[in-house]
Formats: structure tokens, C-alpha cells, sequence
């Protein structure tokens, strides 16, 4: 006949903490594999701009971008941002191109639309309105968050496509367009999805939308 | 399946360790060395070795750092002999340093490209011509951006009429780097392969060694009229040049 143990208080203590730290584990498990955790939500209706005619909002996955557009020092260039973003036409614009840490580029309106996304040709696709003539100002620090149009191998090449700096990159200056500067949500666009050690990104995250700022009263 | 399966494996294929001078230049493995804001210009190092080109056909290796101090101090008292203007209407932007360079297996001092506002040189090439050479490739950056400034067939028209250049400059066996003791119409051997090389031969000496150019023209009509002719166009671009 078998006789029944019946556990000591050291071994119930041990067989709790165990499950304790079982659901510890767990919960760290499903929160790290949010990318979304601990990224610091904007409230809009706390702040107060100075212009703001010039503030674009970006809504990404993991939040808001609230940026700053500076026509004074690229005016065409900006005019041009701001007639699609009114348009909606950056709306669903895949994130094709993503260097971690460094930068991250949208804006493909012809092959980079969720809609009709075009792996072979993104990166490669035209506004249909034509090309811009680069709008530079070697006096002008790319610094962490600034907004740039992208352009080809030449200068006078901008159309749609945009990128955003993660980090001060003084190479850039008087090399590419600036838009404008991210005010808030810099954080936000450091969750997005890199392609690793490409530079290009297989299934990207996309810019959920992209709209002129309007204060809600 | 099998799209994706292809797409996947060109991607991987594809990967570069991109970054931001990647993203600017499309060279990987650069980093910044130096920034000249005098001048505008941009010094660049490789800091691994480099393989890139449409058929991965242009390599170079890194750069030492005692070399690269010790050559940059040539590079850039050279590059002061221009003025910033004259480089941004030329397009020379961003010089990037690295040792042995080889374009499709065939060494080369320096890899000129004028849209990209790049020129590649390499800071192991022969030191007894290293200094003409910076300016050689500089010329190839002039002539790239003012094509129709320095027009190859009224340079032909300028030679003794029975003489005929190479098709092309790496299928020639006109190599000599040295200037010869008597001109007739050129500087050197490989002013005789093609056309641009001559125009570049002659304006590396005219910024490295003006008096001896100046002497070589009093009893060579040819090279008098090819001198007369870069400086005219050189002027048009930039009406303070001289060399």
C-alpha cells in the first residue's frame, strides 16, 4: 500500500512561487511582443501650437506623429506636402524603406499603397504631378526627427516620397529637401518595422493616416 | 509559393548593411572622416572593405589609419587649390578615400561620378604621381559636368591629322604616367590613349606643374592650342580659375 506524502510548507511556498513566476513570465512574454508597450501617448488637446496651420499628424501603428512643416524654408516643396496629405493620398503608404535607428521612408503613392503594393516597383513610383526642384539650405541641421523629401541619385528629383531622420546625421545637410521636424512621436516611428540588415522591408507598416491639424474645441 | 519563395531570396541576396551614407551614396561600409565647410567638400573613408556596382565589379579596401591621416593632408592641400564655387558648379562633393581600388579587375587611381557629386580615390596609389592624380580625376568631374564645354571631337581635330587615339582607355598599352622630355602634342604616353585622358593628363600638370607646361607649350604648337583651348572653357565655368 502507498502512503500519501502530504507536501511540506517549504515545498508548497516553492510550488507558488513557481506558478508566480510562471504568470511573470507570461505577462513579459505578451507585452514585449507588443511593440507597442511603453511608447507614450500624445494628448493633442494639451497642446498649443504656434502655428498651426504647419502641424501634419501622422497616425502610425503604434501612435501619433505630430510633425512641423516649415514652408519658409522650402516652400514649394512643403506646398507640395501639404496637397497630398489634404488630398488623403499619403493614407496607407507603406514604410517600404526602414534603416534602423537611422531612418524610415514612405510617401511611394504609385507602388507603395497598401491597396496595390507593388514589392518589384516600390520606391520607383511617380505623384503624376511632375518633379520638384530641390529646395536646399546647407545652413540647415538634419537633426533626430526632421521630415525630407527623398529623391533619385539627382538633385531636382523630389516628388512624393518622404523620410524621417532617428538620429542627427550632419552628412544630410544640404543634400535633401526638409519639410519639416517631429514635434512629438519620435519614439513612435522607432517601432516601426525595419527590414533588418536590409534596407528594404518585406510586409511594412504602413502610415495609417496623414492630415492637417485641426483644433478640437 | 514559389514568387515569394524567389522575392525572398533576391531580398536576402540584395541585403547591405545599410545606413545613412549607404542611403545617401549607395557604397557601403563609409564613414565620415573629415568635413570641410570652407570648401564644401565631404572626406569619406572606408572603413571595411567595399564591393559594389552593377556587377559588384568596383572594390577597394579599407582604409589604414596612418596612411589615411598621412594622405589626407595631400589630398586636401590639393583640394584647396580650388575654390568652393568652382567645386559645387562641378559637382564635387564628397571624396571618398580608400586603398586599391580596382574597377573590373583593372587597378585605378579614382572613380569619378558627377551625379552622385562623388569622386572615389585611392590613397595607395603611386605616390610619385599621386598628387597629379587627384587632380586628373578632378578634370573627369569638371568634363562629366560641362560635357558640352570640352568637346572630344574639336580636341581629335586639334592632333597631327595621322594620328589616331585607342578605342578606348583600358584596352590601349599607352600607360606612361611620366611627362615626356620632348612633346609632340602630348604630355605623356597615356594622353594618348583616348581623348578625356588627354585633356586630363594635361590639366593635372597644369596644376601640379604650370611653369614646366608653360615651357613645353613655347615649342609645341599642338599642346599650346589644347592648353589655350581647356583654360578658355575652364573660364567659362568659372571666370576666376587659373591655375
Amino acid at each position: 500500500m502507498i502512503k500519501a506524502i502530504k507536501p511540506s510548507k517549504s515545498e508548497k511556498i516553492l510550488f507558488f512561487s513557481l506558478i508566480i513566476f510562471g504568470f511573470i513570465t507570461l505577462g513579459f512574454f505578451f507585452s514585449i511582443k507588443n511593440k507597442c508597450s511603453f511608447v507614450k501617448k500624445i494628448n493633442l488637446a494639451e497642446i498649443n501650437f504656434e502655428k498651426p496651420e504647419n502641424i501634419v499628424l501622422m497616425d502610425v501603428e503604434c501612435g501619433n506623429v505630430v510633425i512641423e512643416l516649415y514652408p519658409d524654408i522650402s516652400p514649394a516643396s512643403v506646398k507640395r506636402f501639404k496637397y497630398f496629405t489634404k488630398k488623403g493620398l499619403y493614407d496607407g503608404t507603406a514604410f517600404y524603406r526602414v534603416i534602423e535607428n537611422v531612418l524610415v521612408q514612405a510617401g511611394d503613392l504609385e507602388f507603395g499603397n497598401i491597396d496595390s503594393i507593388d514589392y518589384s516597383k516600390i520606391g520607383t513610383g511617380k505623384s503624376g504631378i511632375g518633379k520638384l526642384k530641390s529646395e536646399l539650405d546647407n545652413e540647415f541641421n538634419f537633426e533626430k526627427g526632421v521630415l525630407a523629401f527623398a529623391r533619385g541619385d539627382e538633385l531636382n528629383t523630389e516628388d512624393s516620397e518622404f523620410f524621417i531622420i532617428l538620429k542627427d546625421i550632419e552628412l544630410y545637410n544640404g543634400e535633401y529637401t526638409p519639410l519639416g521636424k517631429v514635434l512629438f512621436g519620435l519614439d513612435v516611428l522607432k517601432k516601426i518595422k525595419s527590414g533588418n540588415k536590409s534596407e528594404y522591408v518585406l510586409r511594412p507598416d504602413y502610415v495609417y493616416s496623414l492630415k492637417m491639424y485641426k483644433k478640437i474645441n | 509559393m514559389r514568387y515569394l519563395f524567389i522575392l525572398l531570396l533576391s531580398l536576402n541576396t540584395l541585403c547591405v548593411k545599410a545606413d545613412e551614407i549607404y542611403n545617401l551614396l549607395k557604397i557601403p561600409n563609409l564613414k565620415v572622416f573629415k568635413i570641410d565647410n570652407k570648401l564644401g567638400i565631404k572626406y569619406l573613408n572606408t572603413k571595411k572593405d567595399i564591393v559594389f556596382g552593377a556587377s559588384k565589379n568596383i572594390k577597394c579596401k579599407k582604409t589604414k589609419q596612418k596612411n589615411l591621416e598621412k594622405k589626407f593632408q595631400i589630398v586636401s592641400n590639393n583640394m584647396s587649390k580650388y575654390n568652393s564655387e568652382f567645386l559645387k558648379k562641378n559637382n564635387i562633393k564628397f571624396l571618398i578615400l580608400c586603398e586599391n581600388l580596382f574597377v573590373s579587375k583593372i587597378n585605378t587611381g579614382g572613380i569619378p561620378n558627377h551625379i552622385k557629386r562623388s569622386l572615389i580615390l585611392d590613397i595607395d596609389f603611386n605616390p610619385y604621381f599621386f598628387e597629379r592624380m587627384i587632380h586628373h580625376e578632378i578634370f573627369h568631374m569638371i568634363q562629366n559636368s560641362n560635357k558640352n564645354l570640352f568637346n572630344e571631337d574639336y580636341w581629335i581635330k586639334l592632333n597631327d591629322k595621322n594620328f589616331k587615339y585607342a578605342e578606348c582607355s583600358t584596352c590601349s598599352d599607352r600607360l606612361g604616367l611620366e611627362m615626356y622630355e620632348t612633346t609632340y602634342g602630348f604630355l605623356t604616353e597615356y594622353s594618348q590613349s583616348i581623348p578625356s585622358e588627354d585633356m586630363a593628363e594635361i590639366f593635372s600638370f597644369l596644376m601640379t606643374k604650370n611653369n614646366e607646361v608653360e615651357n613645353k607649350i613655347l615649342k609645341d604648337p599642338i599642346l599650346r592650342s589644347k592648353v589655350q583651348y581647356l583654360k578658355n572653357n575652364l573660364k567659362k565655368i568659372d571666370n576666376n580659375f587659373s591655375f
